[in-house]
């Protein structure tokens, strides 16, 4: 057993045992090969349920609003920042949670993994110094962590939780390769070709919702997708709706999104979600100076007023 | 094969303000085309949807009895997008019609039987079509006793006021109204529907009792009925799910494995006590 | 029944033939992924695939489709229906789980005519899977890799060519004056070989004995609180259904013209259910997701005597969150009748 699951078993336990928290969230083993899924322990007979491995992709911290138990919380890099905004948005509170926070090497992209082995069935899935083996009847494939990433997990800036009660696992180094490349080289771009990428990706969208509910920052009591008087949106999938969709979501998220690629991972049709998130939270990086959910005193800059803020905008569009 | 799904027009002739609040009232739309009078045929208890165009469309159960020709009545409460842009419509202009929907009460049951109604504010409206069709000349004689018990918030929440005034005046019906609360003129009962059905205790005896109104007062009101001495079989409620299509195609207003459009809306308690219902 | 063979290389031209009578949607490849499209040409259709994230119910059931247009003033209101496309089409290398769906289809949209008009102007050819996939469990729900049900002409895999299995008459029809060879004894042995190798490496699927009865009698079991904990509330299993049939209707309005379209609709969403009083009879992911289960497995039972599910697993691959509806079953068939 990996040693990351066997301590998190431990503190699980002893948590539940102590009576400091009345719930874990975790993952356990998936009904799919190369798949987690979300735990709920508890009790500690449940606790040998929870796993570690790098398939962890779902962020936990999608649970936490509106719970009234105390609750411990295995979080990645990126899910403990979404709870440090999520506690600034008086969403959680600190008191109630107890986080169990993992340095995180990235987590392996199953879509890519399965389109390699174009349809074989895997009957055992091993980690091992960072490779992926994979076996079938018929073959073996070794498959190397890096190329085989999310892509948030590629552009990750806080691999190490930025705050937590309890750390599972050492330290691991962060990236050193330039988070923004890709926004930049979309930057670049003409207007027309700029909108013409997002057109494309947005068509795609089926509007099952699957972006907003996967991402833990979306918990508005009632979605301006949903509101009947006034509908501020078609239901439609034309493209001028999920434009609209689209557009209107990462405004609402900017400044707050964390970049944990929890709504791509969702998108069953491959839109290209993050694009507009992450062009939104370089520029709130570099006109604020503020990282999204990397410390509890920061004032989050877009509920805020300076009278020396940034204004271009408003005369240079 | 006919379209389900295609309005016709209708024209507002009249719009009575039922209640104190202007928050509820009777639209009395009359047919355009000939034919969609002749395609129209309905028994009390069924509803039709109503277009607002630009607004979409809602069902509303038909206030008036297939008695009355050339017409239609549906009294509309405002609450959502579709009845709030109805409550702003004119007499003359047109709204979209489709229907008849549902299965209505069982009227050829009934006949012969004696009724009891009982209705609670809002609810009363497909009870006021069952009544005056009822109450039709040609159909007096072929209905036993009928009872109406009918309750609102307070007076100024009762609708159909002209019509309350003329049953009360007959003597072919036995009319009970009550409000919760009473205002400096009410002179009659004060009480709530549950409590003012046990006092009257209407006889059980070849009798059906309809019971029509919000969920709170049905719950309450059932224990009632079966009290004195209403058999499941013999007890009717009108139900209300979200509804859009009307058609039992949409998937959303079932109860297991009934939609409550087309199987319902009026199911006997007995039909009901098999379902699965999501809340209880 | 009569069977035939098309060598793999002749499918583009098979294709190309049947363009010129029909409006043909294949399995063609966009953005590394599959999806059904009308093809121009037959060398567009990939048969090299395993399953579309989408399944193709939309052809017959459009995510978005107008149901009429109107022009709306205050005194008149004028409605135009739009016209029923005349030419016959056929969608082919569907995927014989897609294929019976549409026969729960034909039941829920009994009087539907611009359902039932496109469905009598389509045909299916499907193709059997060689490979089913981890989370396929057709067998168990009375469907298999190579069921025919539904399908007009059904494509069996066979080294360098296809059999052909005629089971319509109007799949017979689309192979007159094609040419192809009936098929030999040789590629019959072959074809039932490859089809029992690919019902024996079907996964376990889930046990439909009893489990009706158990589902309704466990409908206010607590376990549906455990059962849903982790569902995120979102459409996906919905929407990539190819059973789920549910759908809003709403006008899209420009002034005094307008249309009325419907759309598909979710009953996960929670204002699928939610009336203009605030109330919902199904306010919570437990009544919701309890709802799909329902209408799936008991419901659709009730009305139609079919179970509402082909097996096709697309709702297990995408769940964001793993929520796997074969665990869901089991946990209930396996539950002690609560006292």
């Amino acid at each position: 057993m990996p040693e990351v699951t066997k301590k998190i078993r431990e503190i699980a336990r002893s948590l539940l045992q102590e009576k400091k928290v009345d719930l874990v969230i975790g993952f356990e083993q998936g009904t799919l090969p190369l798949r987690a899924t979300p735990c709920f322990v508890r009790g500690e007979k449940e606790v040998d349920r929870l796993v570690w491995d790098s398939f962890c992709e779902n962020n936990l911290a999608t649970y936490l609003i509106k719970r009234a138990e105390r609750v411990a919380i295995i979080a990645k890099g990126c899910d403990v920042r979404t709870i440090v905004e999520l506690i600034k948005e008086n969403q959680i509170s600190r008191d109630q949670v107890v986080i169990i926070g993992i340095p995180c090497q990235g987590m392996f992209d199953r879509r890519q993994v399965e389109a390699v082995l174009q349809g074989k069935e895997i009957q055992e899935v091993t980690e091992k110094d960072g490779q992926l083996i994979l076996r079938g009847g018929s073959f073996k494939e070794t498959l190397k962590r890096d190329t085989f990433l999310y892509p948030s997990c590629i552009t990750c800036t806080h691999r190490n939780p930025v705050i937590y009660d309890l750390l599972v696992g050492d330290p691991v180094p962060e990236l050193s390769t330039d988070p923004y490349q890709d926004v930049e080289e979309f930057e670049a771009r003409s207007a027309e070709e700029r909108w013409e990428y997002l057109i494309k990706e947005f068509t795609r969208c089926i509007r099952c919702y699957a972006c907003r509910n996967a991402c833990p920052l979306c918990y508005c009591q009632e979605c301006f997708v949903d509101s009947s008087s006034p509908p501020w949106i078609g239901k439609t999938t034309d493209e001028s709706d999920t434009a609209i969709f689209h557009l209107m979501r990462a405004f609402h998220v900017a400044g707050r999104c964390t970049e944990c690629g929890a709504c791509e991972r969702a998108c069953p049709v491959g839109v290209d979600i993050r694009k507009l998130n992450r062009k939104l939270a370089r520029d709130v990086k570099e006109r604020f100076g503020y990282e999204s959910g990397v410390s509890l005193e920061q004032v989050t800059p877009l509920a805020t007023f300076k009278p020396d803020d940034p204004e271009e905008f408003m005369v240079n569009p | 094969m006919k379209n389900p799904y295609i309005p016709f027009p209708m024209r507002i002739d009249n719009v009575v303000i039922e209640t104190d609040d202007r928050d509820i009232k009777t639209f009395s739309l009359s047919f355009i085309h000939k034919e969609d009078e002749a395609s129209f045929a309905y028994i009390p208890g069924q509803f039709a949807e109503l277009s607002d165009f630009n607004k979409g469309e809602a069902p509303f159960g038909m206030a008036s009895s297939p008695t009355q020709k050339g017409s239609l009545e549906f009294t509309i409460a405002k609450a959502g997008v579709v009845t709030t842009a109805l409550h702003n419509r004119e007499v003359g202009e047109i709204v979209g019609v489709r229907g008849p929907l549902g299965n209505g009460f069982p009227v050829d049951t009934l006949r012969g039987k004696n009724i009891v109604m009982i209705g609670g504010g809002f609810g009363f409206s497909t009870l006021r079509a069952l009544t005056t069709f009822v109450l039709d000349e040609a159909n007096r004689p072929t209905f036993g006793d009928i009872t109406v018990i009918y309750g609102a918030r307070n007076p100024g929440q009762l609708l159909y006021k002209d019509d309350l005034e003329q049953w009360g005046k007959r003597h072919d019906l036995n009319l009970y109204l009550t409000v919760d609360s009473r205002d400096d003129e009410w002179s009659g009962r004060v009480g709530l529907i549950p409590q003012i059905t046990k006092e009257i205790a209407p006889s059980a005896e070849n009798a059906y009792i309809l019971v029509c109104g919000p969920p709170v007062m049905i719950k309450f009101t059932l224990p009632v009925t079966r009290e004195i001495g209403f058999l499941p079989e013999r007890t009717l409620l009108s139900l209300e799910m979200r509804m859009k299509c009307g058609v039992g195609m949409c998937g959303r207003c079932n109860i297991g494995s009934k939609y409550v459009c087309t199987d319902g809306p009026v199911f006997s308690c007995a039909q009901l006590s098999g379902l699965l219902f999501d809340e209880s | 029944m009569k069977t035939k063979t098309i060598k793999k290389k002749d499918i583009a031209s098979f294709l190309d033939t049947l363009l010129t009578r029909y409006e043909v949607f294949a399995p063609v490849e966009r953005d590394e992924r599959v999806v059904f499209e009308a093809i121009g040409a037959g060398s567009e259709a990939t048969l090299d695939y395993q399953n579309t994230t989408m399944p193709p119910k939309g052809i017959l059931f459009p995510q978005t489709e107008q149901l009429f247009s109107y022009r709306s003033t205050k005194d008149t209101a004028d409605i135009a229906v739009p016209s029923f496309k005349e030419k016959p089409q056929l969608i082919f290398g569907i995927r014989p789980c897609d294929a019976r769906s549409f026969l729960l289809f034909d039941h829920a949209f009994d009087g539907d005519p611009y359902y039932i008009n496109r469905r009598g102007n389509t045909l299916l050819v499907s193709i059997g899977c060689t490979h089913p996939q981890a989370p396929c469990f057709c067998t168990s729900v009375g469907g298999g890799p190579f069921s025919e049900e539904g399908s007009d002409l059904l494509l069996i895999e066979t080294g360098d060519q296809y059999l052909i299995q005629i089971v319509t008459d109007r799949g017979a029809q689309l192979l007159e004056e094609s040419g192809f060879k009936d098929a030999g004894k040789d590629a019959l042995t072959l074809a039932q070989k490859m089809i029992k190798t690919a019902e024996a490496s079907m996964g376990a699927g889930i046990e439909i004995d009893g489990l009706k009865e158990k589902l309704d009698s466990s409908f206010e079991n607590p376990i549906w609180q455990e059962l849903t904990e982790k569902c995120l509330g979102c459409g996906v299993c919905t929407y990539l259904c190819p059973t789920c049939h549910c759908f809003d209707m709403v006008d899209e309005a420009e002034g005094s013209t307008g249309e009325r379209i419907r759309i598909w609709d979710s009953c996960q969403f929670p204002l699928f259910t939610l009336q203009a009083s605030g109330v919902n009879p199904r306010p919570t992911v437990k009544e919701r997701f309890r709802q799909r289960i329902m209408h799936k497995f008991s419901y659709m039972i009730e009305s139609y005597n079919q179970i509402g599910c082909v097996g096709c697993g697309r709702c297990i691959t995408e769940c964001p969150v793993n929520l796997d509806i074969r665990q869901v079953v089991h946990t209930i068939s396996k539950l002690e009748a609560l006292s």
